[in-house]
């Protein structure tokens, strides 16, 4: 869920604007300067994931992925995830230009905060890291459905039903996403463990193997 | 009968642009990629690197442009190692074309993409411009200066990003693979544009054909070893050695006419009626009945247009046309995938846009990017994904998983990561996967598609056992030849062609009609054909002759045992007329030729008769 | 809290009005997404092209991409501060006559609004139900449900939300479609916009096609296997793998764009081509949307009392 333009008062639209492009600058001085077109190009895979839709039951579900961000990030986390919103909001106006900074800090605080937690906590085995990477998928929505609750109420009392609701809204929506960040990472485990090895950007003197397209 | 490598030797006064000494390279992986590798490439050379997948090509070619860094041993470009400023100058006089070209087309419009590489060269903007202009127009784009490369297809974003190199006049292209995927028209159009080249050349590439019309010089890689390093030409005349290698594309000159080895070949069922001329009365033992079948894009494009189309059971047919014609479309319309207005009946059922879905209980289809079909985590789940989803008993899924992998030379690889294997591997894996839904009809798009020889013959070997109905979409007219008796030709979305396999390899008139080119194809398999007859080879000799000669004033002569290496030109034909054969054997004395009839088991090796008597000159 | 006024209605209102609004906005919905999808050029257009009228010769297109972007984004940001439903109206006015200035197809904007509805319909709903109420506040009662009291001011308020989304989506066309994407994010470069991140951006909107391409094409692969999503529990298993293949693919072509990337000679960012003017018509223009927006606020601040 994103805050469209117009909700937030100005004083916090700007406010969050600023606090997460200086986030946002950090997360690009972290990641080696030649590793930004990395991130740029699996930026577009995760906003891709995130525009598949699969009917499920009455509804149809589309996964936000925050915990798999941060996981395979870092830090670079925060910087992938401005831009997907930042095209979102270019291209389907989901998100408002100037709620922008809110969304980010929504979004991307979260998976900064669960891969981090990922990488402390996932441990060997692929079982084990599949229940964390599920416990830290379930999470980072939780957490953006909270930082979402506390802009809204921040915007006056007005809105802290609308608030409510929205957290509300969120929670089988984490279920979901924990059960799907689950199997994700258990194929990442199986299929490409370095992924989950250490975030991105930290893997910047492996050159890894020949991966020109199988066809 | 095979040779070490030889390696060709440069004129003494000439520079070489490389010098490889001792080159090794391993990745983090452990996994040896390249091994001793000397090399020398001269300005000016056309170098095609062949061999296996796996053998360490594309790892070479990433070490030429300092992509890779030397790990052992030494590379010089141009006299001095390729690291920080030598380097960076490097890259902007070496091109690089990557198999995939979106991997290369990374800006939004085309034009900013063929920018880039003139400005990082320190390029005015007007001049910059100007050499776009050119580069686009070389490559018959500049049109499409401003559009985004989504929206070009395979073939021109191929030669878009050919022309982001040709910007920066390069003095070296390096090719990945530059024909994977391309139709034979495309193919043409790049190998001009090759041949305009005037650079050194260095070109990875599984099609030797392709190879053969640009490149002189072969490179041979096996498990990261330079294997042999010789001319074009004699590499091709040397079938020992491209058998070896796997590389042993001769079995595909079969495709050049030759309609009597069709009856010892084909073992097809006897139920199986091929019609002539394609056209059959509809009737009960149709599986696919199209009347008047269409398909138009929401955007108005026309891909199919009136089709009447009957397909019985276990026919095999091909459907051939340039790219764009709509054999897609029609194929992913008789899996279901997409409706289109008219007729549709498969089997006893009318297929609707409700119940289109359940075609793929009858209909599988391999596609032509294996990635594209490939992505459970391990082998046993992949080929198990369709059953499961028809919703059998698990008992019958692990039967049918052992099966199908069986079927396909895959057995034991349950637990194997699909991602891990080879592209032939995977290839097959994709095949077991829809063999195990066990589908009447099985639809291959383009399955020659990026393999080597030694796959292709493989995959050949699997398909010919299969007992399925069979509809074949390839541009690979050796493939057609092999699997398939009937061919439909399609031209803009209209069927303009259903007649017989021999037929369609008898038809002349389809270049002029949809650019359907093989015949630069089959031009370069008939050349190839007569050098691997005229080949030229050297080995020890053992002879024993007279050899008069003089000590002082007296000369005399007795019989002399020697052994030493020298060349033969042999020389053989293949006549159809057995006359004109069997005169030639007869007149073969001072060059040796021998002429017979076409035989089933093309290729084939010759005895060397009586070559040890053959007189010759050598030094004493 | 007692002195609020209150309207009441009979319960079966209530259900009669619902589901007439309901159907409403279900019918303008359905006709506008057909009025839109009428209109896509491309069958494939799921991803619509930013940048698909930059060949235009309007005063919009003529504007410095540089001084466009501070007067829009600034007339952006004084529009969302606005607070009264008639200030908002002639923000939204000034907006829809900016669209017609740069002669953008209207079906582009639609569809922006379009997109909002969900997030906006919910506004719609729920403020008038969860705002609490304050004296001079107006209440819709139906029957007993004193539970459902439906606020008026709640209903304002969700308006003037909406009002200002629009604006502001309304201005995105203006904004982006006006010139070639490279362009407008060079001019938010020149403004002080860190170059990674625009660079980042460049690249990100390319390879985003590039993986809708291979999604669309891995989904055709598992529905020629009979895939049926949601038909089963294990789709969750199923959409796992997918999403984890999709990221494999991308990790590995990440590095071989890289690489395609440092073989034409990348240096740590890409070269700047856009030339900018600057002309005094560019700042006059952009003084003229300031100067509209400042006295907009200033006007709403007056009327509403107080900042």
């Amino acid at each position: 869920m994103h805050i469209s333009d117009g909700v937030l008062p100005t004083t916090i639209a700007l406010g969050t604007g600023v606090v997460s492009l200086a986030i946002a600058t950090w997360s690009a001085k972290r990641s080696p300067a030649e590793d930004l077109p990395k991130v740029a190009v699996i930026s577009a895979a995760f906003f891709v994931a995130s525009l598949v839709h699969i009917p499920l039951g009455p509804t149809s579900i589309h996964l936000l992925l925050p915990g798999i961000v941060g996981a395979l990030l870092g830090p670079a986390a925060f910087l992938a995830i401005l831009l997907g919103l930042v095209l979102q909001s270019l291209l389907f106006q989901f998100g408002g230009l100037t709620a922008l900074g809110a969304n980010a800090l929504m979004m991307g605080l979260p998976a900064l905060a669960c891969g981090l937690l990922f990488q402390t906590l996932r441990g060997q085995s692929r079982k084990r890291q599949a229940i964390t990477g599920a416990f830290c998928g379930g999470l980072g929505v939780l957490g953006s459905a909270l930082i979402l609750a506390i802009l809204l109420a921040l915007s006056g009392e007005d809105f802290l039903g609308v608030a409510k609701l929205a957290l509300l809204a969120h929670l089988p929506v984490v279920v979901i996403e924990a059960i799907a960040a689950g199997f994700i990472v258990s194929f990442l485990v199986r299929v490409k463990p370095e992924l989950l090895e250490a975030p991105f950007t930290l893997r910047k003197e492996q050159i890894l193997p020949d991966t020109k397209p199988k066809r | 009968m095979h040779q070490l490598a030889r390696n060709l030797h440069l004129q003494q006064d000439e520079p070489a642009l490389y010098k490889l000494c001792g080159l090794s390279y391993s990745y983090p992986n452990g996994q040896t990629a390249l091994k001793d590798i000397d090399l020398d490439i001269a300005p000016g050379d056309r170098i095609a690197i062949i061999g296996q997948n796996g053998a360490g090509k594309s790892t070479l070619l990433k070490h030429l442009n300092g992509l890779l860094p030397v790990q052992q041993g030494s590379l010089t470009y141009k006299g001095q190692a390729l690291v920080e400023d030598h380097l960076r100058q490097a890259r902007l006089e070496i091109g690089l074309l990557f198999q995939d070209p979106d991997d290369q087309l990374f800006c939004n419009t085309l034009q900013e993409d063929v920018l880039f590489g003139p400005l990082n060269q320190g390029l005015e903007i007007t001049a910059a411009i100007a050499a776009t202009e050119t580069a686009l127009t070389a490559v018959g784009l500049v049109g499409a200066a401003q559009r985004a490369p989504h929206k070009l297809s395979y073939g021109q974003r191929k030669r878009a990003g050919l022309a982001g190199l040709l910007a920066m006049s390069p003095d070296i292209l390096l090719l990945d693979e530059p024909t994977a995927n391309l139709d034979p028209h495309q193919e043409e159009v790049l190998l001009q544009l090759l041949k305009d080249f005037t650079g050194t050349l260095i070109c990875i590439t599984h099609n030797l054909l392709f190879a053969y019309e640009i490149c002189e010089r072969a490179v041979v890689l096996d498990q990261g070893h330079i294997h042999h390093d010789y001319t074009f030409k004699e590499l091709v005349s040397h079938k020992a050695s491209l058998r070896e290698h796997g590389l042993d594309f001769t079995f595909r000159f079969a495709a050049a006419p030759m309609p009597e080895d069709l009856e010892t070949e084909d073992q097809t069922p006897p139920t199986i009626k091929t019609h002539p001329d394609g056209h059959v009365a509809p009737g009960s033992s149709q599986l696919i009945q199209l009347q008047n079948y269409g398909f138009t894009y929401p955007d108005g494009t026309e891909a199919l247009v009136g089709l009447d189309l009957y397909i019985s059971r276990g026919e095999t047919l091909a459907i051939v046309g340039e790219n764009g014609a709509g054999k897609t479309t029609l194929v992913s319309c008789l899996i279901g995938l997409r409706c289109g207005s008219g007729e549709y009946q498969l089997g006893d059922k009318q297929v609707t846009d409700a119940n289109r879905r359940d075609n793929c209980r009858q209909i599988g289809m391999v596609f032509q990017d294996s990635s594209d079909q490939l992505f459970c985590p391990s082998c046993y789940e992949e080929v198990a994904f369709g059953p499961r989803q028809l919703g059998l008993p698990k008992e019958t899924i692990k039967k049918r998983v052992a099966e199908a992998l069986d079927q396909v030379g895959l057995a034991g690889f349950d637990e194997r990561v699909p991602l891990h294997l080879s592209g032939g591997e995977r290839k097959r894996l994709a095949l077991a996967a829809v063999l195990a839904m066990q589908p009447q009809v099985l639809i291959l798009d383009e399955p020659t598609a990026g393999l080597d020889p030694a796959g292709e013959e493989l995959l050949l070997g699997i398909l010919k056992s299969l007992d399925v109905t069979l509809i074949l979409i390839s541009h690979d007219l050796f493939f057609i030849r092999r699997l398939t008796r009937r061919t439909l030709v399609l031209h803009e979305g209209h069927l303009v062609q259903d007649y017989s396999t021999e037929a369609f390899f008898a038809d002349t008139n389809l270049t002029s009609l949809n650019q359907l080119d093989f015949t630069y194809r089959n031009r370069c398999s008939l050349e190839i054909m007569r050098l691997q007859h005229e080949h030229e080879h050297s080995h020890r000799h053992h002879h024993s002759h007279e050899h008069p000669h003089r000590h002082g004033d007296l000369v005399h002569s007795h019989p002399h045992e020697h052994e030493h290496e020298h060349v033969h030109i042999y020389n053989h034909t293949h006549h159809t007329e057995p006359d004109k054969a069997s005169q030639e054997s007869a007149n073969s004395v001072q060059e040796p030729t021998h002429g017979h009839l076409p035989r089933a088991d093309s290729p084939h090796d010759h005895e060397h008769p009586n070559h040890e008597d053959e007189t010759h000159d050598h030094k004493h | 809290m007692t002195e609020h006024q209150t309207i009441h209605f009979a319960a079966y209102w209530l259900p009669l009005l619902g589901c007439g609004v309901i159907l409403c906005s279900w019918l303008a919905m359905r006709s506008l997404r057909r009025m839109i999808t009428a209109r896509q050029t491309t069958a494939d257009e799921q991803i619509p092209t930013i940048d698909a009228g930059a060949a235009g010769t309007s005063l919009i297109h003529r504007w410095d991409p540089r001084f466009k972007i501070i007067a829009l984004l600034g007339f952006a940001f004084c529009a969302v501060s606005l607070h009264s439903p008639r200030s908002v109206l002639v923000a939204l006015l000034l907006t829809i006559i900016t669209v017609s200035i740069a002669r953008i197809p209207w079906h582009r904007p639609l569809r922006r609004l379009l997109a909002m509805n969900g997030f906006l319909v919910m506004f719609l709903i729920v403020m008038p139900l969860t705002v609490p109420t304050r004296i001079s506040d107006t209440l819709i009662i139906f029957g007993d449900w004193q539970l459902m009291a439906f606020n008026l001011r709640g209903l304002e308020l969700a308006l003037v939300i909406i009002g200002k989304a629009w604006c502001v989506a309304l201005l995105m066309e203006p904004l982006l479609a006006t010139a070639p994407l490279g362009a407008t994010l060079e001019g938010l470069t020149r403004l002080g916009l860190p170059g990674k991140i625009s660079e980042t951006l460049l690249i990100a909107h390319r390879y985003l096609f590039v993986f809708l391409g291979e999604v669309q094409r891995m989904r055709s692969g598992m529905e020629a296997r009979a895939f049926r999503p949601g038909r089963r529990w294990d789709t969750l298993r199923d959409l796992g793998n997918f999403v984890g293949m999709l990221l494999v693919r991308s990790f590995e072509r990440t590095h071989r764009v890289y690489a395609a990337m440092q073989a034409r000679g990348y240096n740590g960012s890409l070269p700047h081509h856009h030339q900018f003017r600057g002309a005094t018509s560019d700042w006059l223009q952009t003084m003229v949307w300031l100067g509209l927006g400042l006295g907009l606020v200033l006007a709403d601040r007056l009327h509403t009392g107080g900042f």
